[in-house]
This record gives C-alpha cells, sequence and structure tokens, in this order.
C-alpha cells in the first residue's frame, strides 16, 4: 500500500536535514554526464544522417586523378544521369604578405547534385542552406581561412595566378566529410576559373570528382556499366560507403567519449549505494517503529519507493536539464571540427539520460532500501537487533545489471561490454590489491610521524573499505586526466621534436619540369639551402609477379594505404642520405633505363615483397612492370623527400612529371614564399611548421573535450568521497568529541583529518602516476609509434595533485565534526 | 485479552543454547493493569516483546484478544499490532524529523484514518502539550517527549499498552507526571496495560504484578492498591 502523503512528508522532513544530498547529487552527476554526451552524439549523427546523401553531394561519386573518357559522361547522361564535374587540388591562397595552403575545390553549375551548401555572411554568423555558387571571379571560403589570412568577406585574394573576391563564409559544403579534420581550409570557387590560376599544370596532383544523381535503378545500372571500365586510379563511391565511413567515425568518438561517461557513472553509482546504504541504516529505527505500530512490510515499501521514486525522478530532470546546457559546451569547443553542423536536439537523449538516472538508482540503492522492510520490530526494544544483510549476490547483481544495461547503450556491441565489464573488473581488482598494500605500507610510518599523521593513518587504515573504493575512484579519474594530457602534450612536443634545426620544413611539390632550374636558382639567390629536387611520378601498385595485388595479398594488407592512393614514384641515381641499401645494390650507371626498382623496407615486409619479384605499376593509364633489385630502409622522419619507390634513370621519365624539394625557411625568411608561390603559381608548398601548428590546435581541442567529459568522471569521484564521509560521520563525530574531551584541541583534530585526506589523496595519486606510466607505455610503443620515456614528472604531479585536492575537499567535508561541542555530541550519543 | 501457554525462548549463543524464557503461563484480562517485574536479565523485555508479537517464541502459544500470535507471520501479526496495540518506550522512539503533531498523527496515517490532524492535536492537548505542536522532538525536554509518545501509543484508542520501562529515562518528578498521565489515559480509554519495569514505586500502581527470575515466573501478586 502507498502512503503517498505520509512518504512525501517524510521525504521533505529528510531532504531538509540534508540527508539525500550525496545521493541526489551523484544521480544529477551520472544523468548530467550521460545527457550531455546523449545529445551530442545524437544531434551530430542526425546531422550526418540528414545530410547522408547530401555528404557526398550525389548519388555516385567517380574519383580520378585525371579527367576521365568523355564517353563515360555521355554514357551516364544517356542512362538518364545529371552529371557534373569537380576539380580538387592544394594551393597557396594569398593576402598581401600571408599565405595559407588551401584545399581548392572548382565546381560547374548544378553542384552539389544532392544536399545543399551551407554559407553564412561572416565567420560564425548563423548559416543558411543556399542553391547559389560563386560566381565567376568569387569565391567562398571556410572561416579559418579568413581568419589565417586576416581577411574578411568583401577582400579579394590570390589563387595562383588568379585574384578572387570573397563573397560568402561555407560552413557546410557536400563531398568534404571524408576529411572532417583536415588540415587545409576550403575554397570554392568556379571550374572557369581554374585556367586563370595557372595552378593546374600537367602532374599535378590533382583529384576530379565526377558527380552522378538520378533514379536509383538508373544509377544501379549506370554503375554496373562503370564498374569493369574503372582503372586503378579511379574510385566509385555511392552513398552507402561515404555513409558508413562516417558511421565508423563518429561510433568511435562515442564509443571514446562513452567510456568516459561510463567511469562517472559506475563512480556515481557507488556513491549512490554508500548514500543509500547510509539513508537505509538512519532510517532502521523508524522502520522498526512503524512495523510496531502495524505497519507490514508492503506498507514501508509503500513509504520508502515512493521517496525514492521521486528522488529519482527529481534527480534526473535537474540532471537532464544541467546535460542539455552542458552540450553546447562540449559543441562550442569541438566548434570547427565537426563535419556537420548538429541537428536540432531532440528528447530522446534527455529521455535516455533519464532513464539512466533511475537504472542506476534502481541498481546501486534498492537493494539498501529493500532492506528496511526487513528490520525485526522488536528492534524498538533491542537496539542492536539489524536486519539480514542484502546478499551479496542481490547487492552486486543489481548493480552490475546497471552497468551492463548502462555500458550497452554506449557500446552498442556485446563483446565490447563484456570485455569493458572484465577490462574494469581486473583492473578495479588490481588497483584495490595496490590500494591496500599502500595503505598498510603508510601504517609503518605510524610510530614515526606526529598525532595527527597517526590519527589520519589509522582512520584510512580502520575503514580501509571505504578508503580503497575513494582511492580507486580518484586514481581512475586522476589516471585518465594524466594519460590525456601526457599524450597531447608528448605527441606535440616529439613532433615538434623532430624538426631540429637544420632540418627542411617546407616541401614545394608540383613543381613544372621546365621550371626546375630557376625554382632551385631562385631559392639558391635567396640563400636558401635545398635538398635535391626529385622528380615525382604519380602511380599505383597493381601487380605482385603478375597478381593483381588485391589479390595476392591478404584481407588486413589490402587496407594498407600504399595499395589505396596512387604512390609517388622516382628516379634518381644518388642514394639519399638518410637511406640505407638492406639487400641487394644501389643503381650502377647499367641500370640506366632497366626496368628495374628499389621498395622501401617497411611495405615490402608489410605486402611480402621480395627480391627478385615483378611489381606493375599503372601510371596514367599505362603499365610498367619492374624487377625489385633492392630494398632500402628509409628515415621517414627526416622531413626529406623519401619514397616507396624508386627507379634508376629513363624508366619512368616519359609519364607527365613535377618535381619536389624540401628547404629550411626559418620564420624571418617566411616572405620568400609569397615570392615563389606568386612566380611559380602551379608550384604547391607545404608549410611543415603550419601543419604541425593545425593538427596541434585540433589536437588540442579534441583532447579538451575528452577532459571536459573527464570533469564529470571527478565530480563522481567527490560525489564517492562525500558519501563515504557521510557514511563515517557519526563514528567521525564521536571519535571528535571523544578526543576533545580527552583534551584533543581542535587544531589537532583538524591536522588529524587533514592528513588522511591528504594520505588518501597522495595514495591515489601514486597508484595515477604508476597506472599513466603503464599505460602510456602501451599507448606509445603499440598506437602511437612513440619513444617511450619514464615520465618523472607525472610521479610529483599526481600525488600532489591528489594530496591537494582530496585533502581539501575532505578537510572541507570534515569541518562540522571540528565544529561541535564535546559535550553536546557526548549527551546525543 | 491477552493469553501466554507454556511460553519458552530459547537463542543460540557463542557457548550453546540459551533458556531466557522457561514455561510461562499468564493471562491478563481485559482493563487490567500489569507490571511484570524482575532484576535485569531476567526476560521481562522478551516476555513483553512475545506478548506483543514483536517476537516469535521458541514453543508455546500467544494470544493477544483472539489473535494466535505464535500462528501469524511477520506481516499477520503487524496487523493485529495495528489493530490493538499501542506502545510506549524507554527511549521515547519519536521521529526526529516530525513534528510532535505528525509524530502522534503518523499511527492513524498508517490506518488511513480520515481526520489524524485533528485527533492528533486533540489528544497532545489532553497530555499538556497543545501549545507545542509544530515542536521537533529535539525542541522537547524528556518528560514532553514522552508525552507525545504516550498521546502516539493511546491516539489509535488500542485495547492493550505495552510500555517498556517508560520512566527510565525521566527523573523522579518527571517520571510521575508520566506515570500519572499514563495511569490516566488507561483508566479513560479502559485499556489494558503491560509495563515492564525496575520502578517499585510503578509496579506498586499497577493491579497486578509478574514477577521474573531467571527466565521463570515466580510469584504472580496482587497489587495492593490501583491508581
Amino acid at each position: 500500500m502507498i502512503h503517498f502523503p505520509l512518504a512525501m512528508r517524510l521525504l521533505a522532513r529528510n531532504w531538509q536535514s540534508g540527508e539525500q544530498r550525496i545521493l541526489v547529487a551523484a544521480l544529477v552527476i551520472a544523468v548530467t554526464a550521460s545527457t550531455t554526451i546523449g545529445f551530442f552524439t545524437d544531434r551530430l549523427g542526425r546531422g550526418m544522417t540528414n545530410q547522408s546523401a547530401g555528404f557526398l553531394g550525389a548519388d555516385l561519386v567517380l574519383e580520378s586523378s585525371r579527367p576521365i573518357a568523355a564517353d563515360w559522361l555521355v554514357e551516364a547522361r544517356n542512362k538518364g544521369l545529371q552529371a557534373i564535374e569537380t576539380l580538387e587540388f592544394a594551393s597557396m591562397v594569398i593576402n598581401g604578405e600571408a599565405l595559407l595552403l588551401s584545399g581548392v575545390k572548382a565546381v560547374q553549375d548544378g553542384f552539389p547534385l544532392r544536399g545543399e551548401i551551407r554559407t553564412a555572411a561572416a565567420p560564425f554568423a548563423p548559416d543558411a542552406a543556399t542553391q547559389a555558387l560563386p560566381l565567376p571571379g568569387e569565391a567562398w571560403v571556410a572561416p579559418r581561412l579568413l581568419t589565417n589570412l586576416g581577411l574578411q568577406v568583401g577582400d579579394e585574394v590570390e589563387v595562383g595566378a588568379h585574384r578572387l573576391r570573397i563573397t560568402r563564409v561555407i560552413t557546410f559544403e557536400p563531398g568534404s566529410v571524408g576529411n572532417p579534420f583536415g588540415v587545409a581550409p576550403r575554397l570554392l570557387m568556379r571550374m572557369a576559373d581554374v585556367a586563370a590560376t595557372s595552378v593546374v599544370q600537367p602532374g599535378s596532383r590533382l583529384t576530379y570528382r565526377y558527380l552522378f544523381a538520378g533514379h536509383e535503378a538508373d544509377v544501379s545500372k549506370y554503375r554496373a556499366w562503370l564498374a569493369p571500365r574503372l582503372g586503378p586510379s579511379h574510385e566509385l563511391v555511392g552513398v552507402q560507403e561515404s555513409g558508413r565511413a562516417v558511421g565508423t567515425t563518429l561510433q568511435r568518438t562515442e564509443r571514446f567519449l562513452g567510456l568516459a561517461v561510463l567511469a562517472a557513472i559506475v563512480l556515481a553509482g557507488v556513491a549512490v549505494a554508500m548514500a543509500a546504504r547510509r539513508y537505509s541504516e538512519r532510517h532502521f529505527d523508524t522502520s522498526a517503529m512503524l512495523r510496531c505500530m502495524g505497519a507490514t512490510q508492503r506498507d514501508l515499501l509503500g513509504l520508502y519507493l515512493p521517496q525514492l521514486l521521486l528522488i529519482g525522478l527529481l534527480a534526473s530532470a535537474v540532471g537532464c536539464i544541467l546535460g542539455w546546457v552542458a552540450q553546447y559546451g562540449l559543441l562550442y569547443l569541438l566548434a570547427g571540427l565537426l563535419p556537420v553542423a548538429p541537428a536540432t536536439p531532440h528528447a530522446w537523449p534527455a529521455l535516455a539520460g533519464f532513464a539512466t538516472g533511475i537504472i542506476t538508482l534502481a541498481g546501486f540503492a534498492l537493494p539498501p532500501v529493500m532492506r528496511l522492510k526487513d528490520v525485526p520490530p522488536l528492534r524498538v526494544l533491542r537496539r542492536e537487533l539489524l536486519p539480514l544483510p542484502s546478499r551479496a549476490w542481490l547487492v552486486y547483481g543489481a548493480a552490475l545489471c546497471a552497468i551492463v544495461a548502462v555500458m550497452w547503450r554506449y557500446t552498442d556491441s556485446w563483446p565490447l561490454t563484456l570485455s569493458v565489464l572484465v577490462g574494469g573488473i581486473a583492473l578495479a581488482a588490481l588497483l584495490s590489491l595496490l590500494a591496500l598494500l599502500l595503505l598498510s605500507l603508510s601504517r609503518r610510518f605510524n610510530s614515526r610521524v606526529g598525532v595527527a599523521w597517526r590519527f589520519g593513518l589509522n582512520n584510512l587504515w580502520r575503514r580501509r573499505q571505504s578508503s580503497i573504493s575513494q582511492i580507486l575512484a580518484f586514481s581512475l579519474t586522476l589516471m585518465a586526466m594524466a594519460v590525456v594530457a601526457l599524450v597531447r602534450t608528448d605527441l606535440l612536443t616529439t613532433w615538434q621534436a623532430q624538426l631540429p634545426a637544420d632540418v627542411p620544413n617546407h616541401f614545394a611539390i608540383n613543381i613544372l619540369p621546365d621550371q626546375v632550374e630557376e625554382f632551385a636558382s631562385s631559392l639558391q639567390a635567396a640563400g636558401v639551402v635545398t635538398e635535391q629536387l626529385y622528380p615525382m611520378v604519380r602511380g599505383r601498385l597493381v601487380k605482385i609477379n603478375g597478381t593483381a595485388v588485391q589479390k595476392s595479398v591478404t584481407k588486413e594488407e589490402r587496407s594498407d594505404n600504399a595499395l589505396n592512393r596512387e604512390l609517388n614514384l622516382t628516379w634518381t641515381t644518388v642514394l639519399q642520405a638518410d637511406n640505407q641499401i638492406l639487400t641487394g645494390r644501389w643503381w650502377q650507371p647499367e641500370d640506366t633505363g632497366k626496368p628495374r626498382v628499389s621498395v622501401e623496407s617497411k611495405l615490402a615486409e608489410r605486402l611480402d615483397i621480395k627480391m627478385g619479384d615483378e611489381l606493375g605499376f599503372s601510371i596514367g593509364g599505362e603499365t610498367l612492370s619492374a624487377e625489385v633489385t633492392s630494398i632500402r630502409s628509409v628515415q621517414w622522419e627526416s622531413f626529406r623527400p623519401n619514397f616507396y619507390m624508386v627507379f634508376p634513370p629513363q624508366v619512368i621519365n616519359q609519364f607527365p612529371t613535377t618535381y619536389m624539394t624540401s628547404f629550411k625557411l626559418g620564420k624571418e625568411e617566411k616572405p620568400l614564399l609569397r615570392e615563389l608561390v606568386a612566380r611559380y603559381q602551379a608550384v604547391t608548398v607545404l608549410e611543415m611548421d603550419r601543419v604541425i601548428e593545425q593538427v596541434g590546435v585540433v589536437f588540442r581541442q579534441v583532447t579538451l573535450t575528452v577532459e571536459y567529459v573527464l570533469v564529470f568522471t571527478l565530480l563522481a569521484g567527490f560525489a564517492v568521497l562525500f558519501a563515504a564521509l557521510q557514511t563515517s560521520q557519526d563514528d567521525r563525530l564521536y571519535e571528535g568529541a571523544l578526543l576533545r574531551a580527552l583534551g584533543g584541541s581542535r587544531r589537532q583534530l583538524r591536522s588529524g583529518h587533514l592528513a588522511e585526506f591528504t594520505a588518501l589523496g597522495g595514495i591515489a595519486g601514486l597508484l595515477a602516476a604508476m597506472g599513466t606510466e603503464c599505460l602510456a607505455w602501451v599507448l606509445y610503443s603499440e598506437v602511437l609509434d612513440l619513444q617511450h620515456s619514464f615520465h618523472w614528472h607525472i610521479w610529483i604531479i599526481a600525488p600532489i595533485a591528489g594530496a591537494l585536492l582530496i585533502g581539501a575537499a575532505g578537510y572541507w567535508g570534515t569541518r562540522t565534526v571540528v565544529g561541535r561541542s564535546p559535550m553536546l555530541l557526548l549527551q546525543n550519543q | 485479552m491477552i493469553a501466554a501457554r507454556h511460553l519458552s525462548k530459547r537463542v543460540e549463543t557463542a557457548a550453546g543454547p540459551l533458556d531466557i524464557l522457561t514455561d510461562i503461563h499468564l493471562e491478563i484480562q481485559a482493563r487490567e493493569s500489569v507490571a511484570i517485574v524482575g532484576v535485569s536479565g531476567s526476560g521481562k523485555s522478551t516476555l513483553l516483546g512475545l506478548l506483543a508479537g514483536l517476537d516469535l517464541p521458541s514453543a508455546g502459544e500467544v494470544f493477544l484478544s483472539h489473535y494466535p500470535l505464535h500462528d501469524l507471520d511477520e506481516d499477520g501479526r503487524a496487523r493485529v499490532r495495528g489493530e490493538l496495540v499501542g506502545f510506549v518506550f524507554q527511549s521515547f522512539q519519536l521521529l526526529g524529523n516530525l513534528t510532535a503533531l505528525e509524530n502522534v498523527m503518523l499511527p492513524l496515517e498508517l490506518r488511513r484514518d480520515r481526520q489524524p490532524r485533528e485527533q492528533a492535536a486533540e489528544l497532545l492537548s489532553r497530555v499538556g502539550l497543545g501549545e507545542r505542536l509544530q515542536h521537533y522532538p529535539k525542541q522537547l525536554s524528556g518528560g514532553e517527549q514522552q508525552r507525545v509518545a504516550i498521546a502516539r501509543a493511546f491516539v489509535t484508542e488500542p485495547a492493550i499498552l505495552f510500555a517498556d520501562e517508560p520512566t527510565g529515562n525521566l527523573d523522579n518528578v518527571t517520571g510521575e507526571t508520566v506515570i500519572d498521565l499514563l495511569f490516566r489515559l488507561n483508566r479513560d480509554k479502559g485499556t489494558t496495560l503491560v509495563l515492564v519495569t525496575h520502578d517499585e514505586h510503578l509496579a506498586s500502581r499497577c493491579e497486578r504484578l509478574i514477577h521474573l527470575e531467571a527466565g521463570r515466573i515466580v510469584s504472580p501478586v496482587k497489587a495492593a492498591s490501583t491508581a
């Protein structure tokens, strides 16, 4: 039977006494974290699905590095399809002295065939869809291009030999999704203006995209017609393929952030369980009294469950609202990186967050609260009587069910849920063990420290179960934060460190054969030391020993980047300084004109290419076969021009060729770039310092997002701390009163508490440092391919940060214990 | 009103089984007032718990009115308590988060009574706390708290009132006032009163004494006078 008014009155009174605050705070944290990520991924996901066909800009796209045969387009139109062409290339865009590498896209009337371009009048102004395109002589650009070049809408920029007036800012454009974190900001212009730029020359690195749209059946027919005609330099992308790629990226992001949120929810759950247990224990007497007055078990459930439910509903509602606000923070942090404008928020992430709150409450709070119905009425006469403890399987089973239910939502895969669960339990067990070890070690110092520390360390040991759960919560959170911070700084500094003073920091590509000498002498005249100029021919590796490469390699190898794009092929007689012949021999004069090739060692290893193998290349629609006569090691990090495939002279020189080189420019020499680019319009200069800077910006943004989400985890950790404090509050009050009655000063008591929580935080920090070091080692060696070195500063910062943070929080949390009069407390006991 | 036949309570301890009550046989008539007395550990509170249906005997039978408590499950006994029984405890057992009025309303609300507020307020006035309805227990003195507890016990007009050391936590003067109140209400409402006490003066005001020694009744004695 539900005694609703009575239940509400009890709830209101308990609320005033502050009993349920921790429980509510923990729930709010769980729901806020869950709702924030829910909103974020939902809005992004729907933004993407809404624009799925619009992403591609067509129903079918054919990518090619050179123009396709005219009859392919004729055939498309004969089959009733619309067909248009776009051209993409990288080019330096210039405003006065400032220049920036930009991803230029030239389009024809009718672009896009599907979806729409969204533009705004100024950077970060509200955007809207448009049917228009830039007029001839105009350009639309990404906001970053404006800010980096110090431009405004209405200004002019130079692209190659041509000047274009910027008339709009692009916020979304179909077909740009493949590389949402791309380094070069977009510039959209008319195809008709391309010739005037003089950027496009034979051998230039270009991407032609042919867009087709029409009835589904017609598209399928054309696809079937086209498929057998495609060469190695072609790639066909339909809506499905494009959607899948985008979906995977999103899914990964979602899972990554989901794990952080999951940690926050589990920690919040632990806090909820602790708070609920305390709540339950404080109501044993009430329950016994009510039983005496004739309340049945159902009556008691009818009193307590509505209270719990209402707490859950209110906390979840507050969490939903906070989550709704917090998602804007997340979107703001990631602004500029998002591939699409997020869709308008829907209600369901709020509902899902709400459900998370109720599930967390049910899983973690229900078992202790259910104990209330089992309080024996005889407790009114014999205070020592307790209800049977909840069965362990019930407590852990309910919590586990709640965790699995929430986890499954984030991972959407049973194997992943299971592995995360098992991994999490194993990690928690290991950390608990280490925490116990450190706690017992800390006791050894007991005899050598002052009374305050002894009091603090004793407290930690006496309540070790609760201490360990707090240490666990904080060490995990600190560890996650430290790893993220470490990876960020290490990746960036490693990249920057790999650019020592004398190493080239600029690449010039697309140098036309007739400009090679002039270009080299311009650099020399300016006093810039250049590397050798290497010819570059673009071709694809298509056969190994006569077998199509896609068949002769395994499934994993098939996804190798080197097989899925055109390689830069070169010829030279001089072996690069940092290259080393591992097997075979370097070119001798007699090799000239012979179809032979030298292969980079790691690629050879990956594709199982051996000495004497016959490699087939597709270059400009023709095929060429060459024998492997040497295998070379290459230092890719040297930032000097390097190649997978090196031929002897006069083997591939009949194909369209451009040249490339690298050189070192100091910051003060940058104006030279402007001259070079103005003079050699086809040349593209890659400023590696800028690229690294830009990657750094992107990286910082992404890691900031992760840290943003980790704040929820940290808050949940604090909820655990305060729940634990609340649980031990009565004991502490009694002890405090007793110590003071025995002559202890407030100051001693305060120092004791400070020592206790400083030690707790220090131990958590120490564990976090251990975990960080291990995790960083695995990450660096297995994932990031970075040299791992001992991070001594983490071993100092983490324990100190932990000690300060948790010391301060614990000190604050125990202030009431110190503030009460000892007399009063003893009377209460 | 209350009958116990061959009532025994045995508990398992680390040192083996321990008999707390052995073969208790008693009957208490309606409107009778009975004091259970004895030294500490003689089994007084255990007997009270068994008679009130708070606990089950190891052997024997307990009837409250016509209900066989020994045959009922805990919820069944709770219903009987709700219908017939009121309690007053040594430690008052008031809910600290509720006002005096709300504490007294509680048993009425559990029974879904129509006008709990009016009845509770009226009874509090009768125990002299008409001006302190909205006070919380910690704002009341010990004697006042026990008066709230007495009001709470009588508000449902129970047929039987069990009291466990009702003056145990009070000084003599306050205890006397509380006892007067208890017996006055008992008389006015026609309640059967069973109380456990150390206090000889309090015991002497009951019509009958049941003396327990080591878990057995030694001498059912008629009291000299009634209050």
